[in-house]
């Protein structure tokens, strides 16, 4: 099918039932916007006789995908949204210069790490400095009240780790990189716990900050060079796993690599849990755990939603014995990624993830759980800042559990 | 390794979830989107059980009287706030204010007190979507006359913007903010303001027989809001609207809360590709996740995909196509008839089952698959429209599905 053809009858798709927009967290606390079925399919047919919207009610859009995950008939909105701020970019519509370096800075997550992490302490001063802060602000739109993360000392791998015939390759991201590096390792000796031989190669930034900020083409060159990286694994038959979801998505969407060949190359990339609990259906899994008394509220970040694999650290948190979950189910945490960190966006950024921190309250105080788990360190930055209660991510329960810690 | 894996997560899809799961069984539920339930009023009907009950090869002539009783008992159980009594309906309010009956109702919704009536404040929401109150009012003094209707235009400062914008508030937004505390407050004043205007003291209350009709309300699962309304001291009778309805979502997300609650997992957002089976067993459900399939197996299997317009058939000029297993359909020979709003033959597409709700070969009545129900939509032989049974035959079929797995 051709690509027009096939951009068209998905546009068909949609019988314009508005489930998207009732469900976008977005358009439900920000008036300006006109959500995801006006800016999709709806104006889509415009694009498609050549109209342009402007970037500036597009790039309220916030990527969460909770639309797609909505749609019943299976409209790829948020897609249409991506395609439609390429476009608008190219033909020149929209962002001041303020915001245009601003959106490059967010979007290069990875640089911003590397400079960060020189002198983290420095870094992490600064950022605690609220003139600075105001600062940043009026020069770059970075909101003075966001929770920018702080940054840790880089993660550098495994180091001389367990060698291994079992070999897997560890993506960390950049939130593991430079600004959590102890949840990195905790991954890695989960794995090495397991058996495994933990690979990690020096990717790059997953290209979602990119893509996220508009930087579309930058995206797709970065992806280009993680695929080179990954490819010599890949092609062996080496799972490459991620512990951040967001990280995790943008690898099951890179392009699959043209093998030689008719043989049939499926992905490779998994989620952490997701690839341990395919040790546990397989019986594979060491399952050795100590009893922990917890419980825990979980969320689940809108880019595990949109990965179509379930709620696997859910599942597998279930199978240590004393461990309760209770799945918060709350929708978006209001972040994605830098979207809540914009000055012109944090407030909105706060006000969709305020159903979720209330939840979190409500469950705390009364005692339905201690403490909040969540793949995401996006969502875990967000919650805290939001609920005030510690939110890590769940392999540090298994850590506990396999008393690796 | 599931005990049953239920695709599709509308009505029948998660009523049989959350009755297996509270029999202890563990069950994953793959749902598309979110089910049609937001398109609903949130009213259920049961139609005409006994008169169905005789009708050859109707699904409530397929499992008796008793499993019809009981999905509409266990409903109730669920969600004491809906009510309904066994043969007898009751009358609420379609979304042109005309009287229309149904069998299962959330509370708020029942219109009896219309009946002996004598005074009817009409609530109109500034700039609410798909509301026309002339046309309700007009239609409320056709079926009870001996009203008086008033109609009590109000704005809520909360939706200036939108106000301002001269973007509608859709109805599902406005039942979103009355349930929130700023949103209660609101109301409260609301309340006041209307109280002040019609009945200013005790003695105009006594003296008429008043009702108030709230359109974009929706207080069923809301305690908060239930205790504000009780003290409005007059009866408040909730609208139903059209899609999307904040009473059908609200029941769905109760449904969802249910079923997450007794340790379910709900993977919405993608679907099932294809089932892999063994002889006469269904083994493996093919999950289309980003990028790559996942298989999850499972004992027993439940089929709730919905019918045309859940997707679960598949229709094109030629044929209609079952989308999972490619089940053999019942297809009436003729589809349509002319007449718009009269009984259409397609409606009664769907597969072809036993007692059990296993599917079953139309020559021979040789079950298909041991291990697979059917239940819901996607019967054969029902029609929801002219028989107006929609919610009984999901509720009945899928509880007699969660009972049997």
């Amino acid at each position: 099918m051709s690509f027009v053809q096939e951009k068209a009858e998905n546009l068909d798709a949609c019988i314009k039932c508005s489930a998207c927009t009732a469900m976008c967290p977005v358009a439900a606390v920000n008036p300006l916007f006109p959500g995801p079925k006006i800016l999709g399919p709806d104006a889509e047919r415009f694009r498609l006789e050549g109209l342009q919207l402007g970037t500036t009610l597009l790039n309220y859009c916030s990527k969460c995908k909770t639309c797609e995950i909505t749609c019943p008939s299976g409209v790829k909105v948020t897609e249409m949204i991506t395609r439609a701020q390429e476009d608008a970019q190219m033909s020149g519509a929209g962002k001041t210069l303020q915001l245009r370096v601003r959106d490059h800075l967010l979007g290069r997550a990875e640089y911003l790490g590397k400079l960060a992490t020189i002198w983290p302490n420095l870094t992490n001063a600064l950022l605690r400095v609220p003139l600075f802060r105001k600062f940043l602000e009026q020069i770059l739109g970075i909101s003075s009240e966001a929770p920018l993360p702080a940054y840790k000392q880089k993660f550098k791998g495994s180091g001389p780790g367990r060698q291994s015939k079992k070999q897997v390759v560890f993506f960390p991201g950049c939130f593991v990189t430079y600004n959590d590096a102890l949840t990195g390792q905790a991954i890695i000796k989960v794995l090495e716990h397991n058996g495994f031989e933990v690979i990690v190669p020096p990717f790059h930034c997953c290209g979602t900050p990119l893509e996220g900020n508009g930087l579309v083409r930058e995206a797709k060159e970065i992806v280009q060079k993680n695929l080179a990286l990954m490819s010599p694994y890949t092609q062996a038959g080496v799972p490459v796993i991620t512990g951040c979801t967001s990280c995790g998505l943008a690898l099951r969407e890179y392009p699959s690599p043209a093998m030689s060949g008719a043989e049939h190359h499926e992905l490779q990339t998994y989620d952490l849990f997701e690839f341990l609990w395919e040790l546990h259906e397989r019986n594979e899994l060491r399952e050795d755990f100590k009893e922990i008394q917890i419980s825990l509220g979980y969320h689940a970040s809108c880019h595990l939603k949109a990965q179509g694999i379930g709620t696997p650290s859910v599942r597998l948190l279930r199978l240590i014995p004393g461990v309760q979950v209770v799945d918060l189910d709350q929708g978006c945490c209001g972040l994605s990624g830098s979207y809540g960190f914009k000055k012109e966006k944090y407030v909105t950024a706060m006000q969709i993830g305020n159903p979720l921190f209330n939840r979190v309250r409500r469950g705390a105080a009364n005692g339905e759980f201690q403490t909040v788990t969540t793949e995401c360190g996006g969502c875990q930055v967000q919650i805290s800042h939001g609920s005030g209660l510690k939110t890590e991510h769940p392999v540090w329960v298994l850590m506990q559990a396999y008393g690796l810690n | 390794m599931w005990d049953g894996i239920i695709i599709g997560g509308g009505l029948a899809g998660l009523l049989a979830g959350i009755r297996a799961s509270e029999r202890g069984k563990r069950i994953l539920i793959i749902s598309e989107g979110v089910g049609s339930l937001t398109y609903s009023s949130g009213a259920l009907d049961f139609g005409d059980v006994e008169q169905l009950q005789n009708r050859e090869k109707h699904p409530y002539a397929l499992l008796g009287e008793a499993p019809v009783r009981a999905g509409m008992d266990y409903l109730q159980m669920l969600f004491p706030n809906y009510q309904g009594t066994w043969g007898v309906t009751q009358d609420l309010l379609t979304p042109l204010g005309s009287p229309r009956k149904a069998s299962l109702v959330p509370s708020g919704q029942n219109a009896e007190a219309l009946q002996d009536a004598q005074q009817i404040v009409l609530m109109a929401p500034e700039g609410m979507k798909d509301f026309f109150p002339e046309l309700i009012k007009t239609n409320l003094e056709k079926a009870y006359p001996q009203c008086i209707v008033y109609i009590h235009p109000f704005r809520v400062s909360a939706f200036e913007s939108w106000y301002a914008l001269g973007k509608s508030v859709t109805g599902m937004e406005y039942a979103r903010y009355w349930q929130s505390k700023p949103g209660l407050e609101a109301l409260k004043r609301v309340l006041y303001c209307m109280t002040q205007i019609f009945f200013p003291n005790q003695e105009s209350i006594k003296n008429k027989k008043s009702v108030i009709i709230f359109p974009g309300l929706a207080a069923t699962f809301s305690d908060p809001l239930k205790e504000v309304l009780s003290k409005a001291g007059l009866p408040v009778i909730e609208m139903t609207s059209f899609p999307p309805s904040a009473s059908g979502h609200n029941l769905y997300c109760a449904l969802k809360q249910k079923f997450k609650s007794l340790g379910g997992e709900l993977l919405a957002g993608t679907g099932v590709q294809r089932i892999e089976s063994q002889g006469k067993l269904c083994g493996k459900a093919i999950v289309r996740s980003k990028g790559r399939f996942t298989a999850f197996s499972a004992r027993s299997f439940i089929l709730a995909t919905g019918g045309i317009f859940g997707g679960g058939i598949e229709v094109t000029a030629e044929a209609a196509q079952e989308t999972v297993l490619g089940l053999p359909l019942y297809v009436p020979a003729e589809w349509t008839k002319s007449e718009f709003l009269g009984e259409q033959p397609y409606a009664r597409m769907g597969i072809e089952v036993d007692s059990e709700l296993r599917p079953i070969n139309s020559r021979d009545k040789e079950v298909i698959f041991e291990n697979l129900r059917v239940v819901g939509r996607m019967l054969a032989h029902w029609d929801p429209w002219s028989e107006n049974c929609g919610g009984g035959v999901s509720l009945a079929t899928g509880w007699f599905a969660g009972e049997k797995l």
